[in-house]
């Protein structure tokens, strides 16, 4: 089906697409459109105007800068994908970005806009909260930085205010011992999660645990911390039997709903195992070397 | 309040301006304006990948952008692989490679598949089995099974390894002489001479 008509426009400032926001009533943003442009063409989303931002070079950014991995409204998941500093210091976005859709769909879906949709079943929302990262958003009144734990309220729902561009992702920058992963199960290659665990770990000199950070995809309403078993690995040195019991926290704290993928039940146990093999090879990538996953 | 919008796409070489409306699909522009209906319209949803045209290079689905965001894009479709000079005139060697290898049995999602292999083998000219499947993983066949596919592009990426081995321009020039005036099917009372194309320039007249 054909999208209803409407108005289009590119801006080609942030400053601009924010005064558009503010002074157009029924308006959505356009970024990859990869979601975005289905629910035109089913007429889920009637807007009477699009504001399509991607003319707005200034967004286009992937780089580290003061402490943080900065990511522009316009990186495309491709871009993490093949972005050589992501591979190098960043193993949940490494992790993530591949298995992201389909190779067609990486090259023009942006990381912000899957996190700005707020699907509990996008990757990034997981990655981001394990990462205790941060939203940028500009509005009328300028700048907001949201943390991670803060934005997503409901499916498709944030605590973006409705005059505000999201602009930027970020993340701190590793520290010397830290490691991170992304698993995810899914029915078959370019599907959404049935369920997904990104993993972050921050070590001390002694090798002890300092930060656990676990985001979980698909499992809530929202892309979720676990937090009991974040909260079970701190202080704690990493070991196989150490990852079983924060596996079983995570399931115990996920809320999946049964349907035509699985019941509820299966979606705890593979959550309990993503988690377990995520924290595995976020402890590998800490600099340990040890690596198992018991089921 | 039909509101229409000039846009230039330069499609596998020639330059086309048209009038298109803001929620003007690229696949339907392709198709519906500029009558090129080698891009397919498999599932209306961005699964299927059978409208996936190379945008600036890369693989991107028809059916998930609109036209004006292809403003002022280098676009390629199905129709320009022959005229591509690793073609010589004739099949590129994905096209040959699916037909040699059965890479088809209706035919429909073929464009996109071509379109994906070719993005691929231009990334990584000998690509591993694992390799070939990610990048058809976008584009769905529901007749094949994907294992003839997958040989199809293999066969091309050996063919293209041949092309390249020996290009030192000495092959093109034996293969054409004296079965054609100018030595490329779709230049010179070809089915294709309706369209200008820069590529035959540097390819086939060497």
């Amino acid at each position: 089906m054909k999208p209803a008509q409407f108005e289009q426009h590119e801006p080609k400032t942030v400053e601009e697409a924010v005064s558009l926001l503010e002074s157009l009533d029924d308006r959505a943003i356009l970024s990859g459109g990869q979601s975005m442009v289905p629910m035109l063409r089913f007429r889920l989303a009637v807007p009477e105007t699009i504001i399509d931002i991607n003319r707005i070079e200034s967004l286009d950014y992937l780089e580290e800068d003061d402490g943080w991995l900065k990511i522009g409204a316009l990186a495309r998941h491709a871009d993490v994908e093949h972005s050589k500093l992501v591979a190098e210091n960043y193993g949940s976005f490494a992790d993530t970005a591949p298995l992201v859709a389909d190779p067609q769909i990486r090259n023009r879906g942006t990381v912000a806009g899957s996190i700005a949709q707020a699907d509990p079943k996008g990757d990034w929302g997981s990655v981001l909260l394990a990462h205790e990262g941060e939203v940028v958003a500009q509005g009328p009144d300028g700048e907001r930085v949201i943390p991670a734990d803060e934005f997503f309220l409901l499916p498709y729902d944030t605590t973006l205010d409705e005059n505000e561009l999201l602009t930027e992702i970020r993340v701190p920058t590793p520290a010397p011992r830290e490691g991170s992963a992304y698993h995810k199960l899914k029915r078959k290659v370019g599907d959404y999660a049935m369920a997904g665990s990104a993993a972050r770990l921050v070590l001390d000199d002694e090798g002890r645990i300092e930060q656990a950070g676990i985001g979980l995809t698909a499992v809530d309403i929202t892309n979720v911390r676990a937090t009991d078993a974040e909260e079970h690995l701190e202080g704690e040195r990493p070991s196989s039997e150490l990852f079983k019991r924060a596996g079983e926290l995570a399931a115990e704290q996920s809320n999946p709903e049964s349907d035509e993928h699985g019941d509820a039940g299966y979606k705890e146990r593979m959550v309990n195992v993503l988690t377990q093999r995520a924290l595995g090879d976020a402890a590998e990538r800490a600099g340990l070397v040890k690596r198992r996953v018991s089921q | 309040m039909t509101n229409t919008r000039e846009i230039t796409l330069t499609v596998n070489g020639t330059e086309h301006t048209i009038d298109v409306e803001p929620r003007q699909l690229l696949v339907h522009a392709i198709r519906e304006e500029l009558d090129m209906t080698g891009t397919h319209i498999g599932c209306d949803t961005g699964n299927c990948g059978a409208c996936t045209v190379l945008k600036d290079g890369e693989p991107v689905k028809s059916c998930l952008m609109f036209a004006t965001q292809a403003d002022g894009s280098d676009l390629m479709t199905v129709e320009g692989m022959e005229e591509l000079p690793e073609a010589r005139g004739d099949l590129h060697p994905l096209q040959e490679g699916f037909r040699e290898e059965h890479g088809l049995q209706c035919g429909y999602c073929t464009p996109g598949m071509l379109m994906s292999g070719k993005a691929l083998l231009d990334e990584n000219p000998d690509p591993s089995e694992a390799e070939i499947r990610e990048a058809i993983s976008g584009n769905l066949c529901r007749c094949t099974g994907y294992q003839n596919i997958v040989r199809s592009i293999e066969y091309a990426a050996e063919e293209l390894e041949e092309v390249a081995a020996a290009d030192g321009g000495t092959t093109a020039a034996s293969t054409f002489d004296g079965e054609f005036d100018c030595g490329a099917a779709n230049c010179c009372g070809g089915p294709s001479t309706d369209r200008d194309h820069d590529a035959t320039e540097g390819g086939e007249h060497r």
